[in-house]
C-alpha cells in the first residue's frame, strides 16, 4: 500500500465507528428534541421549543434535579479532593515505598468496584434498623438516623459513597503530580526551618495547581453525570426514583425517567441537551477559573 | 517523632480500613443465609456459601456471566484495535487535514457520554440489533481517549529511524505497526486495555436502556433487575456480586502499575 493513504485507513475505523454510533445518535437525538416522539408511533409531531419551554418553566422537576446534582457536586468535590489529597501527601511524606503500593491499592479498589455492589452494600451499611452505621452511633449513645429514608440523610449517604469510590482515583491523580516537583525543594524549606504544613503551603498546593484544575475539571463532569447511586440506591425500597422526597434524584436520573420510564424520546433528548449546555458552560468556567488563577 | 509516625501510620491504617471495609462485608456477606444479614454485622465468614452458590447457579448465573464476558471481551478488544491504530496514524505519519481531524478527536472528549442516548437506543432498535449483545459491545468502541492515549505514548516511544529502516527493509506499512510497533508498545496496550476493560464490566447505564430482553443480561443489570425470588435473596445476589468482581481485581493487581500510568497520563504532562 501507498506510504500516502496508510494513515486515512488508519484512522479510518475510528473515525467510521465514531460518525456511526457517536455523532449520528448525537445529531439524532437533537431533531427528536423538537419533537413529542414517543419513540414507537411513526409519525414524528414538530414541536419546535415546546421541549425546552416545557423543562424550563413547567416541569418542576427539571429544576429539583438541577438543584440536587448542584447540591452533590458541592459535597462531593470538597470531599474528593481532601481525601485524595491527605492520602496521597501521607502516603509520600510517611509511609514506607515498601508498604506504599501495597496502601495505593487498597485505597484504589472501591474505584474499580461495580456500583451496583456498591449500591446494594451501603444500603446494608446504612439499614436503618440493623445497618453497621447506626450500630456504631448507638454505641455512642447517638439515636439512629433514619438514613435511606430522608432528603438530607440521603444526599449524605450518596455522597459518602462517591467519594468513597472515587477519592483513590484522586489519591494516584495528585502522587502522580507530586513525583513531579523537585525534592530539592522541600530540602532547601526544611534547611530554611520550615515546617511541613508551611511546605505544603507554600510549594505542594501551588505546584500542584495543574493537577487540581484537571482532577477537579474530571470529577465535576462526573459527579455532573452521576446516575448509577442515586438510581440503584433505592431500586426495591419502596421509594419513588431520586429518594426520598426525589432529594437525589439528579439530572442524569431525571433524563433517564423521561426519556426510558415515561418514553418522552422527545422531552428526555431535550433535557439532555439542556444538561450539555450546563455541564459545558460549568467546565468552561473552571477552566478559566484556573487559567486566571495562573 | 517516633509518636507522631505512629500516629500519621494509623490515620492511612484507619482509612485504609474504611476503604477495604464495604469490599470485605460484600465477600463476608456473601457466605451468610440472607435472614442473618439483618440480625447485625458480620466480620467473619459464615457457612452458607455452599447454599447461596447452589441458589445462584439456578438462576441463569454462568449465563450473566458469560453475557458480561463477551460484551466486555469483544469491547475491549476492538476499541484497543480501533485506539492503537488511528493513535499510530496520528502520532508517526504526516497527512493533510491531521490537525483538524486530531482536534475533533480531542473534542469529543468534552461531550458527555449520555447526550446522544435516546438517539443510539433508537438506532439499535432500527438496526435489530436491540435484541442481542451487539449495542453493549459496540458502545465506546471509538474511545476519544483511547486514541489520545496511545498517540501520546507512540509519540514518545517509537523512534522514527525503526520505522524507516522497515520500510527499507520492504516491509508495508501494516507489517511495520504489527511487527515492529506493537512489541514496543506492549505496556501502552496493556493499559489501555485495562481501562476498557473495567469501564465496560462495570458499565450500567447503556445495558439498563438498551436491554430489553432477560437473555441478554450482563452481571450488574442480572443484579439490579431480576425480579423474581433472587430479588429477596440478598446473600445470594452480593455473592453473584463478588464472584463479578474477582476477574477485575484480579487484572487489576496484576496490572495496577499499567492502569495508574494509564489512569494518570495526560494529567501530568498536559
Amino acid at each position: 500500500m501507498k506510504r500516502k493513504l496508510a494513515p486515512y485507513f488508519m484512522i479510518l475505523p475510528y473515525f467510521a465507528a465514531f460518525a456511526a454510533f457517536h455523532i449520528f445518535p448525537i445529531v439524532f437525538s437533537f431533531f427528536i428534541s423538537f419533537t413529542s416522539w414517543n419513540g414507537i408511533s411513526a409519525a414524528k409531531e414538530f414541536t419546535g421549543l415546546a421541549n425546552y419551554v416545557r423543562a424550563l418553566t413547567k416541569d418542576s422537576f427539571f429544576f429539583v434535579s438541577l438543584k440536587n446534582t448542584l447540591l452533590l457536586t458541592a459535597l462531593i468535590i470538597p470531599g474528593q479532593v481532601f481525601m485524595g489529597l491527605l492520602m496521597a501527601c501521607l502516603l509520600k511524606d510517611f509511609v514506607g515505598s515498601r508498604v506504599r503500593g501495597g496502601f495505593q491499592l487498597v485505597n484504589f479498589l472501591p474505584y474499580i468496584t461495580t456500583s451496583v455492589a456498591l449500591a446494594i452494600i451501603f444500603q446494608l451499611m446504612f439499614d436503618w434498623k440493623n445497618g453497621i452505621v447506626n450500630g456504631v452511633l448507638n454505641l455512642f449513645g447517638i439515636q439512629s438516623v433514619y438514613w435511606l429514608g430522608k432528603g438530607w440523610p440521603t444526599r449524605i449517604v450518596v455522597a459518602v459513597m462517591e467519594v468513597w469510590k472515587n477519592y483513590g482515583y484522586a489519591m494516584i491523580m495528585y502522587m502522580a503530580g507530586l513525583s513531579t516537583i523537585p525534592e530539592e525543594l522541600y530540602e532547601a524549606a526544611r534547611m530554611d526551618g520550615a515546617s511541613w504544613l508551611k511546605s505544603f503551603r507554600y510549594i505542594t498546593v501551588p505546584l500542584l495547581r495543574p493537577i487540581f484544575a484537571f482532577t477537579i475539571t474530571t470529577s465535576m463532569i462526573g459527579v455532573l453525570n452521576l446516575f448509577d447511586g442515586p438510581q440503584l440506591l433505592f431500586s426495591g425500597m419502596n421509594q419513588p426514583l431520586g429518594g426520598p422526597a426525589r432529594s437525589v434524584l439528579t439530572m442524569m436520573v431525571r433524563f433517564y425517567e423521561a426519556s426510558f420510564l415515561n418514553f418522552e424520546f422527545g422531552y428526555g433528548s431535550a433535557i439532555a441537551y439542556l444538561f450539555f449546555l450546563l455541564v459545558t458552560v460549568l467546565s468552561g468556567l473552571l477552566v478559566r477559573l484556573f487559567r486566571e488563577k495562573d | 517523632m517516633r509518636v507522631k509516625r505512629i500516629l500519621l501510620y494509623a490515620v492511612v491504617g484507619l482509612i485504609s480500613v474504611f476503604a477495604l471495609l464495604p469490599f470485605y462485608e460484600m465477600l463476608i456477606m456473601g457466605t451468610y443465609y440472607t435472614d442473618q444479614l439483618y440480625t447485625g454485622i458480620k466480620l467473619l465468614p459464615g457457612d452458607y456459601l455452599m447454599e447461596n452458590l447452589k441458589n445462584i447457579l439456578k438462576h441463569d448465573f454462568f449465563l450473566f456471566y458469560r453475557n458480561s464476558l463477551v460484551v466486555a471481551c469483544s469491547n475491549t478488544l476492538i476499541g484497543v484495535t480501533i485506539s492503537t491504530v488511528a493513535g499510530y496514524a496520528f502520532a508517526k505519519y504526516e497527512f493533510k487535514g491531521k490537525e483538524i481531524l486530531f482536534f475533533l478527536v480531542i473534542s469529543a472528549l468534552a461531550i458527555p457520554p449520555q447526550l446522544g442516548l435516546v438517539g443510539f437506543v433508537i438506532e439499535m432498535r432500527s438496526l435489530g440489533w436491540s435484541n442481542s449483545l451487539l449495542p453493549m459491545i459496540i458502545s465506546g468502541v471509538a474511545n476519544p481517549f483511547g486514541v489520545f492515549w496511545m498517540r501520546q505514548y507512540i509519540e514518545g516511544s517509537v523512534p522514527g529511524e525503526m520505522l524507516e529502516s522497515g520500510r527499507i527493509d520492504g516491509c508495508g506499512e501494516w507489517m511495520i505497526l504489527v511487527r515492529l510497533v506493537v512489541p514496543i508498545i506492549k505496556p501502552a496496550l496493556i493499559t489501555i486495555f485495562l481501562i476498557l476493560f473495567l469501564w465496560s464490566w462495570n458499565s450500567y447505564m447503556v445495558p439498563l436502556v438498551v436491554v430489553t430482553n432477560q437473555k441478554y443480561y450482563t452481571i450488574p443489570l442480572s443484579i439490579s433487575l431480576l425480579s423474581t425470588e433472587f430479588k429477596n435473596d440478598d446473600a445470594a445476589r452480593i455473592l453473584c456480586l463478588s464472584l463479578s468482581t474477582i476477574p477485575v481485581v484480579g487484572m487489576f493487581c496484576f496490572g495496577s502499575k499499567h492502569l495508574i500510568q494509564g489512569l494518570t497520563a495526560g494529567s501530568v504532562k498536559g
